[in-house]
């Protein structure tokens, strides 16, 4: 068992590094600088003029089934051409997409954990979910939490998906080791209590598949050859008030990132 | 390991590593686990306009299908019935703008026109007889409508105003907008420019549209404004540039000396700063600015570099060689309080050291957002730009007056016709492509405007090359003979048996050695007064004392009486009086020979009451001067101009002309077909058309049916 961590340091705070706390400001800050970026990296990286092209093609198609819709024939040649001219355009926006989307798609990651989901709050229950390799040993699991934090309920066993879960609550804020021990061996899982709207939080803690932790966890692998292969706390997931609706941050940045793309592309001439 | 094997191995590694990336990146992003999918704004763009585009096109689709029955009926109740039986699917017709019998049936002889030789020995080869006078616009208004000018109301480029004696435009007037609101300095147009076509008579594509026959008619002059008709139109001869002229180049030098051009041209200061040089492009007059005049401009600088130079315009940059065109640039001319009008044009580095000297073509309407209509519907110029990218739109688009004031030489010159003319037979193909059924009708004026500058190099002894060596007298007009016989065989390839295909020019051509300023032969006889003192007048007659004037001529054919009650200041008596007075005129041109060579400078005066006919009579001229070959009228009689001289060289690149009796300059008529008639007129056209798609003919055309076998050889 490990004692709490300061959950206010800069250091794991987007709040700290950009100053603010609102995940409205964050999305709306990111939204601006992210599409700004990739709208001058775009740039330097595609074929302008061919997009261009592309694009004037794709047009002049949907206008010659407007001006000539009276002959069938041209009007479906206009079609197969759009339909050609479509993946010639995608083709092109393929290459430039190729230096954007590696970066655009491990910030993104990044992003989602300070965004995604909100820390637990003290008082409030939650779920410690473990996933073993073999439903042998699911009897042998245990949850070892720190003395800020209390089982609520006894653990409910699930055989046929080889989990245990089991009702947790914190009492004060902090960032927490649990630990699961099984087979003689402890695997420990953070935990972030905070009612600070901005903090990084790690779901989930697996074993090997690399692409899958690589997108969803924030933690080291666990052991290969142990018996657990995750250990997973549920948090509450974020939901970002604008314009009077409420947004996933992910659907925020699409929306806002988009229109201050088409903003950036025009002022800057940029063809995509 | 040989070197080959060494680039092959590493061919294939990095072919593996590439490989291995894209799928990778694949992985990423049809794996995306929770919102990760997303990859930035880029990618937002490309799916979201793809996706927009394949559902338009869809709804479009499922618009088009599910209303086409509904549509097709409604044409087939609305349309003008067809009486008749049409005797062909399609008719092609290719417009060669002032192409030569004479010339065309010498380039067959020799050899080098296989494909119009084949129209001529399986189809047909006629002189066509073209109008009174052999103007384009003139000649092809008749084309269109099958009337005399009479009926059409188009005599001329020019038209004179009747109370002050200055000339306008015959065929289109552009005029600011009927409302404007004036604050202070500026005078703010409420509404669009108001565009007026003057030219009368309907176009027969009109009548084939309405009987539901597809039409596609390119650049055929005298069509701007563009009506509106079922079927689609670019139009041609008389669409102005963005000053609202018919083509005003700029000339941006270094240089501080230089006359003012004479007609066509300004010249505007480069001014050096440094390494940069700085001038601009002047545009149209300041729409807010009202009467007060005020020219918007677009600012551009130059960057002197060894061999080429760096230009940047408002957010164009580009490279240009000397002797080097620069592509299509697009311009914006900004105004005042947001006023703006968008343009195009080309730069051509004419020098670049010692002095830097760019040519700039007349900033042309941009055809991509026209801010006039230059086609039917004004979406189809949009179409032609967006699939082969912006071209001229300018009516007289190649440049001549930049190579008569030698700011172009002539390989400048035919390289900017000849990229317009490329411009003009891709959509020409574009047309046959999508009228498979109906007409497809395009004018090439490249034959005109190449046969004017370069007829100097058909004769030995031509004025306009007597300082250009024998051995630089290119083959100019045999080359473009040839390039337009290509062409033809192009189409001919494209066309099948049922389709009618014709190649027409609206007049020929003859040489224009000697100039004749009528002007000074009306003042040396005694019909055209000048102020007291005065030798000599200005352009547009000023200093000519009206008031003891009875005749003067304005334009390239036309001969004006000074009528009392008509023109302004007019002492001719109306009827007997100024009957009398153009038979005196008559009998004293007819047959003005020159002293110099003893050549007949007149072969004909024609009475217009005796040629033309209709509503639009009055507006003629009253007489029509035929000039003789290797005559025309001069320079400055055209301009309105007396000088002391009646007869000089020609001395300008502008060498052939037709703008002379039109007996001795007929244009040519080719057909896949044969037609049975020996002098088919220009006016026929219009109703051998109608006639083959079974159409009946409107009563008032001036032009009768030919008679066309239809018995098309592959």
């Amino acid at each position: 068992m490990a004692s709490p961590t300061s959950i206010h340091s800069p250091s794991t705070a987007v709040a700290g590094i950009l100053g603010v706390e609102s995940p409205t400001v964050v999305v709306v800050l990111l939204s601006l600088v992210i599409s700004l970026l990739m709208v001058v990296v775009f740039r330097y990286t595609s074929d302008q003029k061919a997009i261009r092209v592309a694009k004037d093609h794709l047009k002049a198609y949907l206008l010659a089934v407007r001006l000539f819709q009276d002959q069938l024939p041209v009007v479906l040649s206009s079609y197969g051409r759009i339909l050609i001219s479509t993946g010639r355009y995608l083709r092109l926006a393929f290459k430039p997409l190729l230096f954007v989307i590696l970066p655009l798609t491990l910030l993104i990651v990044q992003l989602d954990r300070y965004l995604g989901w909100t820390p637990l709050v003290p008082g409030r229950a939650f779920l410690v979910k473990v996933r073993t390799g073999n439903v042998v040993i699911l009897d042998d699991v245990s949850l070892l939490l720190p003395p800020e934090m209390a089982i609520t309920a006894p653990a409910v066993h699930v055989p046929a998906d080889n989990e245990v879960l089991w009702r947790v609550v914190a009492e004060k804020e902090g960032r927490y080791n649990i630990t699961v021990a099984a087979a003689g061996q402890d695997f420990s899982k953070e935990v972030v209590v905070s009612s600070s709207r901005l903090l990084r939080v790690s779901s989930i803690r697996l074993q090997g598949r690399f692409w899958e932790r690589m997108f969803t966890s924030g933690e080291p692998a666990i052991p290969a050859k142990g018996p657990i292969r995750a250990v997973e706390v549920k948090y509450p997931s974020r939901n970002i008030r604008f314009a009077g609706l409420e947004w996933n941050w992910i659907w925020l940045f699409f929306v806002l990132s988009l229109v201050a793309g088409f903003f950036f592309k025009t002022v800057l001439k940029i063809e995509i | 390991m040989s070197c080959p094997q060494i680039q092959s191995g590493r061919k294939r590694y990095w072919s593996k590593r590439i490989s291995l990336i894209v799928i990778i990146l694949g992985i990423i992003l049809l794996c995306p686990v929770h919102s990760q999918a997303y990859a930035g704004p880029g990618a937002g763009f490309a799916v979201i306009s793809s996706f927009w585009t394949l559902f338009v096109a869809f709804l479009y689709s499922v618009y088009a299908f599910l209303t086409w029955p509904f549509r097709h009926l409604f044409r087939l109740l609305r349309r003008r019935r067809v009486p008749g039986k049409a005797q062909i699917k399609r008719a092609v017709i290719l417009g060669f703008d002032g192409m030569d019998p004479v010339l065309a049936t010498r380039f067959i002889n020799e050899g080098k026109l296989p494909n119009l030789a084949k129209l001529r020995g399986r189809g047909t080869f006629r002189n066509l007889r073209t109008t009174f006078p052999a103007i384009s616009p003139v000649a092809w208004s008749t084309f269109m409508t099958g009337v005399n000018p009479g009926k059409h109301n188009i005599y001329d480029f020019l038209a004179r105003d009747l109370s002050n004696y200055l000339p306008f435009l015959s065929s289109a007037e552009v005029r600011p907008p009927k409302r404007t609101l004036k604050i202070g300095k500026y005078t703010i147009p409420l509404g669009k420019p108001r565009i007026r076509g003057m030219r009368r008579g309907t176009p027969f594509w009109h009548w084939l549209g309405k009987a539901g026959i597809s039409c596609s008619v390119i650049r055929i002059p005298a069509t701007f404004p563009p009506e509106k008709f079922p079927g689609v139109l670019l139009s041609g001869m008389c669409v102005p540039d963005l000053k609202g002229s018919q083509g005003t180049f700029c000339f941006c030098s270094t240089r501080s000396v230089g006359d003012e051009f004479r007609e066509g041209g300004v010249r505007v200061p480069m001014e050096r700063h440094g390494s940069v040089c700085r001038s601009y492009i002047p545009g149209p007059p300041d729409p807010l600015a009202g009467s007060s005049g005020g020219e918007l401009r677009v600012p551009f600088e130059v960057r002197p570099e060894t061999n080429q130079t760096r230009i940047t315009v408002g957010s164009e940059k580009f490279t240009l060689k000397v002797g080097a065109y620069s592509d299509w640039i697009a311009v914006k001319f900004k105004g005042t309080l947001g006023a703006s009008a968008h343009g195009i044009c080309r730069f051509y580095l004419k020098e670049l050291s010692p002095e830097v000297e760019i040519y700039v073509t007349p900033v042309n309407i941009d055809p991509g957002r026209p801010d006039l209509p230059i086609s039917h519907p004004v979406t189809y110029s949009i179409y032609l730009a967006k699939l082969f990218g912006p071209y001229a739109t300018l009516g007289l688009a190649e440049d001549t007056w930049a190579l008569n004031e030698e700011v172009l030489d002539d390989q400048a010159f035919l390289a900017h016709c000849y990229a317009n003319h490329e411009d003009r037979e891709r959509m020409l193909f574009d047309a046959l492509d999508k009228t498979r059924h109906g007409l497809c009708a395009c004018v090439f004026d490249t034959t005109d405007r190449v046969q004017h500058m370069f007829w100097r190099y058909l004769e030995e002894n031509h004025p306009a090359a007597r300082k250009v060596p024998r051995d630089q007298r290119t083959n100019v007009i045999e080359d473009l003979y040839c390039r337009m016989d290509v062409l033809v065989g192009r189409v001919m390839k494209q066309i099948d048996e049922h389709t009618l295909l014709l190649v027409v020019s609206d007049h020929g051509f003859k040489s224009f050695a000697r100039c004749v300023n009528l002007n000074a032969w009306l003042h040396q006889n005694g019909y055209l007064a000048l102020k007291s003192g005065k030798s000599e007048s200005g352009d547009w007659f000023e200093d000519v004392d009206w008031s003891h004037t009875r005749a003067y001529t304005m334009g390239l054919n036309g001969l004006y009486v000074n009528v009392k009650g008509r023109e302004r200041e007019g002492i001719v008596q109306s009827g007997a009086g100024a009957e009398a007075l153009k038979q005196e005129l008559r009998d004293k041109l007819n047959g003005l020979v020159d002293p110099a060579s003893g050549a007949v400078g007149i072969t004909g005066m024609f009475d217009c009451d005796a040629i033309y006919s209709g509503p639009y009579v009055d507006n003629a001229p009253d007489l029509i001067v035929g000039y003789g070959e290797g005559f025309r009228a001069s320079w400055d009689s055209v301009m309105g101009k007396v000088t002391s001289e009646i007869f000089e060289d020609n001395l300008k690149a502008w060498s052939g002309d037709h703008c002379i009796d039109p007996r001795l300059v007929p244009g040519v008529l080719f057909s896949n077909c044969k037609i049975a008639e020996e002098k088919p007129g220009i006016a026929d056209v219009a109703p051998t058309i109608l006639k083959l798609f079974g159409l009946d003919l409107p009563t008032h055309f001036d032009g009768k049916p030919l008679t066309v076998t239809i018995d098309i050889a592959p």
